[in-house]
């Protein structure tokens, strides 16, 4: 038997993925199943029901999500006004990758550090902490991944198609309408998924950044686990799993629409 | 392939779900080590006890245990010391069998609910299983108070209070007498830590707790109040406020005792907290664990709700050279107000020593108990730590060694034992907060919902919706101008 085993045995490429497999197995796939379960359970570990009544009557569930959602939408939107300008101007210039990485520099720095200093600065400018810091913060540390995939793919973009259109009489707002934006989507798209997608499930940061009175989805289901609170904390994850597969699902699906376009490395 | 591939998964699984066990294996399974030493695994709050102190040339109290445990056994003992942040922490680690250790140190209602879970070791018939050895070593143990034999070293007022609230803890059909099982060390009071600058001793003496939401309506003091980011704490403030201020819901109207209000967690009473915490939130700056002494120290808040340890801790640090004075103080609002005549309530609270039934060395267990209990221990934890241990005030003052140290330390002895923020009065108008079972949900709940608040600030999104606006415009301006520049002219 096991000169057989061994000698069906070869070590293709196959054979290195499954370390991976295995990671995935363990802190992926299980504690997924873990919360699946968690949620049907109660404090005595009896099948219920109550944890989804729980939730899904409470005001509370509600205000927090929608100010979860609110926070994402808002910091994807100005993530995507500051950065898109700030992606094209850098891919029309020569020393534009050296800038980018100016931009993706301070990323390297844990957020944790860079969130308290800019409370610390807040605190020094006599800036009330509420909500408006709360999304400066959102905004300050995802704009980095906003920038980066739009700058990729802008700079991918053909220089022939601007060249074409200027050819062809088009000015410059109308060579950027017709050539660069619709050019640009895919970059778009991975750049709102890579900040919504974040922020809605953030909790330090509303945290540090409002002294706690900013409650966040994420915040709320860190406080349920904390407070043994296991069955409604995993109905909570699994809410928020629901959110980042649907908005994948929708981003997806815009992608699809413009498979014209070459895809960003992101 | 298929079945290859599975038997390799199958194998990783395995290995990797073996190595922690291997890990964890104690070979002697005696609380001993392989080196041929003894161990205790202690499991305490973070800076909790005396580290020691080079510059002064004084060893961390763990290490001189290990050295006075030696010396009286002739083993030498390697002490695990773990620690934890919060009780919830510990509960969650110790309750799913987690913790295999020799010691905790939680607080009251966590003791309670341990006790009820049956996870804790009677002391008592420790004690008596242990005296041959203990015999043998000629110690006795005569600091605890666990073991039957009175109160041992600490302060007997603390025990009246454990022992009127806990001495008859039921669990099923079981009742336990919970000073069997813990050893106090630690006690305090919740107030408030306040800066003298900006609050005076008047305006504390009148308004209480008010003081929190203020009440006083201080220009200076709007939001620069800080809550504990802590259930159980800041409901306790929220009661609290509303007896003194009448605004309890009206079938609580005739409530005369701390003792009474404090343990209240039906839907009535949670209501009205949520809409008196709701209220604060207008008020305050935020909810802290952890940074609220810095930002007292730094001037950044004014008001701080805090366990009387805490703030004793930031009061030591808060000396000012110029006024030759502390700028912060502590005031837990007890007693009557001198104008109105209204009681006013706090709450006392207890950290203890209790013994796990994962214990694997109670030799030492005990041994470390009876050694935080002596009066050269406790002082030496109490000055570092800041909170007050539990070991008698009488036995501290007459103890010289106890005194000389306080004044290495550089406090005036009178003044260290008559500041009442240290040693408040125990009496009636300080109650003591029980474990509050299967009603814990709920209160975690409504404080789910006095967190979220009301929702966003429909002005400031007004503000945030407009700067967008603006600067999409300026943008869209800025390469419409553009395009103009550059239109080709038509020639003609």
């Amino acid at each position: 038997m096991k000169k057989i085993v061994l000698k069906k045995f070869r070590l293709t490429k196959k054979v290195f993925s499954f370390p991976y497999i295995l990671f995935l197995l363990l802190f992926v796939i299980v504690p997924l199943v873990l919360i699946l379960v968690n949620a049907f359970l109660d404090g005595d570990n009896r099948f219920t029901f109550d944890n989804f009544k729980t939730f899904f009557t409470s005001p509370a569930s509600t205000i927090v999500l929608g100010n979860s959602l609110l926070v994402g939408v808002i910091t994807t939107a100005v993530c995507l006004i500051l950065g898109y300008p700030v992606a094209y101007i850098l891919s029309k210039m020569s020393s534009g990758r050296l800038i980018v990485l100016l931009y993706v520099l301070p990323m390297f720095i844990n957020f944790l550090i860079r969130t308290l200093a800019t409370k610390a600065i807040f605190i020094a400018m006599n800036v009330e902490l509420g909500m408006g810091t709360v999304l400066f913060g959102m905004v300050y540390n995802y704009l980095p991944f906003m920038i980066m995939p739009l700058h990729t793919t802008i700079s991918s973009i053909d220089k022939s198609y601007y060249e074409a259109a200027q050819d062809l009489g088009a000015d410059k707002a109308t060579v950027f309408l017709k050539t660069t934006l619709p050019l640009s989507v895919s970059g778009i798209i991975s750049g709102i998924t890579m900040v919504f997608i974040p922020t809605i499930s953030s909790f330090a940061i509303s945290q540090l950044l409002s002294n706690g009175k900013i409650f966040l989805f994420g915040d709320s289901i860190q406080l349920s686990f904390e407070q043994n609170l296991y069955g409604v904390g995993s109905i909570m994850s699994l809410v928020m799993l629901a959110f980042v597969l649907v908005s994948n699902l929708i981003m997806n699906k815009f992608n699809s629409n413009s498979d014209n376009v070459r895809r960003s490395l992101w | 392939m298929k079945r290859i591939s599975k038997l390799f998964i199958a194998l990783f699984a395995l290995i990797v779900l073996l190595l922690p066990l291997l890990a964890a294996c104690d070979p002697s399974g005696e609380g001993t080590t392989s080196a041929g030493g003894d161990t205790l695994v202690i499991y305490n709050w973070e800076d909790y006890i005396d580290g020691g102190d080079r510059e002064m040339d004084r060893a961390p109290i763990l290490d001189d245990f290990a050295a006075y445990y030696q010396s009286v056994t002739g083993r030498p003992l390697h002490i695990t010391y773990t620690t934890f942040d919060t009780n919830e922490t510990m509960l969650t680690k110790v309750l799913k069998g987690d913790a295999p250790v020799d010691l905790i140190c939680p607080s009251e209602y966590a003791i309670e609910k341990l006790l009820t879970a049956g996870l804790l070791k009677n002391q008592k018939e420790m004690y008596s299983s242990l005296k041959s050895q203990l015999d043998g070593y000629g110690i006795t143990l005569d600091g605890m108070s666990s073991l039957g034999k009175g109160d041992g070293n600490i302060e007997p007022d603390v025990m009246t209070v454990i022992k009127s609230q806990f001495g008859a803890v039921k669990s099923g059909d079981d009742t336990f007498d919970m000073t069997e099982y813990m050893v106090p060390y630690m006690w305090g009071t919740l107030g408030i830590l306040y800066n003298k600058n900006i609050i005076s001793e008047e305006e504390l003496k009148k308004y209480g707790w008010g003081v929190l939401w203020n009440e006083q309506k201080s220009d200076e003091l709007e939001n620069k109040i800080l809550m504990k980011d802590s259930v159980r704490d800041t409901y306790a403030a929220a009661l609290f406020y509303m007896y003194e201020y009448g605004k309890l819901p009206e079938k609580y109207a005739d409530i005369s005792s701390a003792q009474a209000i404090i343990n209240i967690t039906d839907d009535d009473m949670l209501e009205a907290a949520e809409a008196i915490l709701t209220e604060q939130r207008e008020h305050i700056s935020g909810y802290e664990v952890d940074f609220g002494k810095d930002d007292m120290l730094n001037e950044v808040v004014y008001a701080d709700f805090a366990w009387s340890g805490d703030a004793l801790w930031a009061i030591e640090e808060s000396y000012d050279e110029e006024t030759d004075d502390y700028f912060l103080g502590y005031y837990c609002p007890t007693g009557e107000n001198p104008d109105t005549g209204k009681q006013r309530f706090s709450n006392i609270w207890y950290d203890g020593w209790v013994i796990p039934t994962t214990v694997k060395n109670p030799l030492a267990a005990m041994m470390f108990i009876d050694y935080m209990c002596r009066p050269e221990s406790a002082i030496r934890n109490s000055i570092e730590i800041g909170y007050t241990c539990a070991v008698a005030k009488d036995l501290l003052a007459s103890n010289d060694d106890v005194c000389a140290y306080i004044e290495e330390q550089e406090y005036d002895i009178d003044e260290y034992f008559d500041d009442i923020g240290r040693y408040p009065e125990i009496n009636e108008y300080l109650g003591v907060m029980r474990d509050f079972g299967p009603r814990n949900d709920a209160l975690v709940n409504m404080w789910q919902r006095a967190k979220a608040g009301s929702g966003v600030n429909l002005s400031l999104l007004i503000i945030i919706a407009v700067i967008v606006g603006v600067v999409a415009l300026a943008i869209a301006a800025y390469f419409i101008a553009q395009a103009l520049k550059l239109r080709p002219r038509k020639l003609g």
